[in-house]
């Protein structure tokens, strides 16, 4: 018996809150000094510019890449494996199960844009850095914005709900006592990361 | 003229016919569920058009919510029909086959894969003998309690209709059955079996399977702690593994 399922399970489920969750609080962090205006984002940019080249391809590759990849196609296959039905059990853990799917369906095809157009084309291929300038320009567009804001904000909830499936999944959260206070507690979180968001991609509008 | 209850009950001819709606409208009396309405149905199998059709096929046996055996879809949630009081329910009542599991004919259904997964999780103890009262293995007095509370499940299979990720598209054994082997792992004699049965657990279709929709606790109609018992599961099959990997 190697358990394949449930290891690769555990995997996912490791990847998604420790390595994901940390590339989210990444983009979170360093997006937010767009709030100071052109200066502060560009600065945080060049700082990232100070990692030496290989560190940091290094880094893409073993701490975004690969585990967005494994996360992403595994969580497709744990996708097709559910059949939500949250108008027939409308209970709030249902429903968040519900959207904890329908956001992993958005982020698959949000992610292969915004890692394929920044990253890869943008910043791989014409070799234009990221700067302030460069996503003040790229905003104008309002279908983007509103794209770029909901895929946010479907990153933030799959993450936030990741954490109470996460601690049940790990058997920390047992009774239904812990379960409410973690999920309030990553529920909080979310609406703040959220509101964070909201001022940071603002702050394209208003500098 | 005695008030009327209309049902809009899903029926099928067959495991592999397809399935149509009939209409039929039953004698109000206070005090009416679903079960006794589908015996006056039984009785008189005319639907609202006049026409005499077949009588409805279900299974139903205890009538006071023990047996299991007329778990059914009650206006799209899954429940026993011995219980529902037309009361509680919104007109027109609408009854359809728990369809995660296979449907036989009209509302009955194959339960038989909750009793194929027992079977795999070793949902019994493996005896040797039998003791003089006094000398017997007893009960952990400490747990007994959750014990009876996990014993009272009668594989109704609400749970399984419930949860989004029991059906044709996955491979997951149910809640029910899941939540038995730590029944049989509190037992004093039934937990030398417990690493056979979280092995079990760990392997494809087992709790990994669980996606925490928490569906099963809320329609459990014995209210059984079905998510704490499965997240306990979790952390035993965690420190299990871990015992896989170190103890070689």
């Amino acid at each position: 018996m190697i358990h394949t399922t449930f290891y690769l399970r555990r995997l996912h489920s490791l990847c998604g809150l420790l390595v994901l969750g940390m590339v989210l609080f990444e983009h979170i962090f360093t997006n937010s000094m767009a709030i100071l205006g052109p200066e502060g984002l560009n600065t945080a940019l060049e700082m990232m510019e100070l990692i030496p080249k290989p560190i940091f391809i290094g880094l893409e590759i073993g701490g975004i890449a690969i585990p967005l990849l494994f996360h992403g196609i595994y969580g497709i296959y744990i996708a097709l494996q559910a059949k939500n039905n949250p108008q027939n059990y409308g209970y709030v853990r249902n429903w968040n199960f519900a959207l904890q799917r329908w956001t992993a369906w958005f982020l698959v095809v949000f992610l292969i844009w915004h890692v394929g157009y920044l990253r890869c084309y943008v910043k791989g291929v014409t070799g234009t850095p990221i700067s302030f300038e460069l996503l003040q320009n790229f905003f104008q567009n309002p279908v983007v914005v509103v794209l770029y804001v909901i895929g946010m904000w479907a990153a933030i909830f799959h993450f936030c709900n990741g954490i109470s499936t996460f601690c049940m999944t790990w058997g920390i959260t047992k009774g239904p006592r812990s379960q409410k206070v973690i999920s309030c507690i990553s529920m909080l979180l979310c609406a703040g990361m959220c509101l964070i968001t909201l001022v940071f991609m603002g702050s394209y509008f208003v500098y | 003229m005695a008030e009327k209850v209309r049902f809009i009950i899903e029926r099928q001819d067959a495991p592999d016919a397809k399935p149509y709606n009939q209409e039929f409208d039953v004698d109000y009396r206070p005090g009416l569920n679903v079960v006794a309405s589908l015996m006056e149905i039984q009785k008189n199998p005319v639907t609202v058009d006049g026409k005499k059709v077949p009588p409805v096929v279900w299974e139903c046996n205890c009538l006071e919510k023990v047996c299991g055996a007329c778990m059914m879809v009650i206006n799209g949630k899954a429940q026993q029909a011995c219980c529902a009081l037309v009361d509680n329910l919104k007109k027109p009542i609408k009854l359809q086959p728990a369809r995660t599991f296979p449907v036989i004919r009209d509302l009955l259904i194959d339960r038989s894969r909750m009793f194929e997964a027992l079977k795999r999780i070793q949902g019994w103890i493996e005896l040797d003998g039998s003791w003089e009262n006094r000398d017997a293995p007893i009960q952990n007095p400490y747990t007994a309690r959750t014990a009876y509370e996990i014993s009272r499940c009668m594989t109704c299979g609400c749970c399984l209709e419930a949860c989004p990720n029991v059906g044709p598209q996955s491979d997951f054994i149910g809640p029910a059955p899941t939540v038995q082997a730590y029944l049989f792992n509190l037992h004093p004699l039934g937990k030398f079996d417990a690493p056979k049965r979280l092995n079990v657990l760990m392997e494809k279709g087992g709790i990994t399977s669980c996606g925490n929709s928490q569906n099963c606790e809320a329609v459990c109609p014995k209210s059984i702690k079905l998510t704490k018992y499965l997240a306990q599961l979790n952390r035993d099959v965690n420190i299990q593994a871990l015992k896989n990997i170190f103890d070689n």
